[in-house]
């Protein structure tokens, strides 16, 4: 299994601030080194690699993951709980997931 | 019926421009357990055109302990009205406690709303929702240009679908504009929430929610302290060449 991530580069050039706390998760939670590979969408550059990816997979959103495994597609990941869930088996809180699901879902806001 | 019967993605194109009568009775004729998001505004709409098609319809509402005096008053005249019960769901205690404990009681100015919605709204909507093989919604297109742009009439909930249940989402009112909503509630004689007449047009809770001007945008009354960051996370597709 393969697990790439990918990070946002705003148009403006400055990191984007879901992915720093995604990734900050990750190194909180002991799991960074479970990432393969990390790519960049930089929003200023249509080529590159992070944007490519999130074109080829129609992903409109960042941070993501991919996940590939021979003999299958690649499975992509926005939102990091279920990620976490059931890539790397391990559990969030309650509190974290409800978090995820609103700012991978913002239509839920209206509720 | 079972969700993996349903050919989801063939229905919402049948759907695509039907009446929120005919989403609704699809809905309905489909689903046992299913039921209706109230949120105390003007999707009273959906609790009028569903009590028409099966008077018991179920009803849930989330309240969060933060919405204003003049919802809860309307939450109680819909239920009387219609006659049905509203199931209101509330927040896990020890969830609230501890936030306010940690941040008080308006942490969502400094930290952003995520926090305090997960906790209030989403984690007993998803307690609800476990209960349920589908669920309707009052969300329309125009109601955010940013989040609702594509509201399809019928969708499987990516949100809450979880790997062993597919749930899907009735948003009968995807097309309609606020226009045809009110007009719909002003033909219909169906009550409404006073905070209306006040300049409110997105009602949600108290602190999070403000009166509109005219010609302004319902976005603008919440969360109006948060405009700068909202887009952050999307990636411009449009701009990637391909």
């Amino acid at each position: 299994m393969k697990i790439t991530l990918v990070k946002k580069i705003l148009a403006d050039g400055s990191p984007c601030r879901k992915c720093a706390e995604v990734q900050e998760r990750l190194e909180k939670e002991g799991l960074l080194d479970r990432i393969d590979e990390t790519i960049i969408a930089d929003e200023r550059d249509s080529h590159s690699a992070g944007m490519q990816l999130a074109s080829l997979y129609k992903v409109e959103r960042a941070p993501f993951f991919m996940v590939e495994e021979e003999g299958s597609e690649p499975r992509i990941y926005t939102v990091y709980f279920k990620f976490v869930n059931e890539v790397l088996k391990q559990d969030t809180s309650e509190k974290d997931a409800a978090k995820d699901i609103l700012d991978n879902n913002p239509d839920l806001d209206f509720l | 019926m079972s969700q993996t019967d349903l050919d989801i993605d063939r229905l919402a194109a049948e759907y695509a421009e039907q009446s929120p009568r005919a989403i609704l009775e699809l809905a309905l004729d489909k689903f046992e357990r299913i039921a209706i998001s109230f949120s105390g505004a003007e999707d009273v709409t959906l609790i009028d055109i569903a009590s028409k098609i099966r008077p018991d319809v179920q009803v849930f509402c989330l309240d969060t302990g933060r919405l204003h005096a003049e919802t809860y008053r309307f939450i109680d005249r819909v239920r009387e009205h219609y006659g049905i019960s509203i199931d209101v769901l509330f927040p896990d205690t020890d969830a609230v406690q501890e936030l306010v404990k940690n941040k008080g009681l308006f942490s969502f100015y400094r930290d952003g709303h995520q926090e305090c919605c997960g906790i209030r709204k989403v984690l007993p909507l998803k307690r609800k929702l476990e209960t349920l093989d589908a669920w309707i919604t009052g969300q329309r297109r125009d109601q955010s240009p940013d989040t609702r742009n594509n509201v399809p009439v019928i969708q499987k909930d990516n949100a809450f679908s979880t790997a062993d249940k597919t749930l899907v989402k009735f948003n009968p009112l995807a097309n309609w504009s606020s226009n045809k909503v009110w007009e719909y509630i002003r033909g219909n004689d169906v009550p409404y929430n006073e905070l209306h007449e006040k300049g409110y047009i997105s009602i949600g809770c108290e602190p999070c929610t403000r009166p509109v001007l005219p010609g302004q945008h319902e976005r603008m009354g919440r969360w109006w302290w948060e405009e700068a960051t909202r887009k952050e996370c999307g990636l411009h597709a449009d701009n990637i060449k391909k």
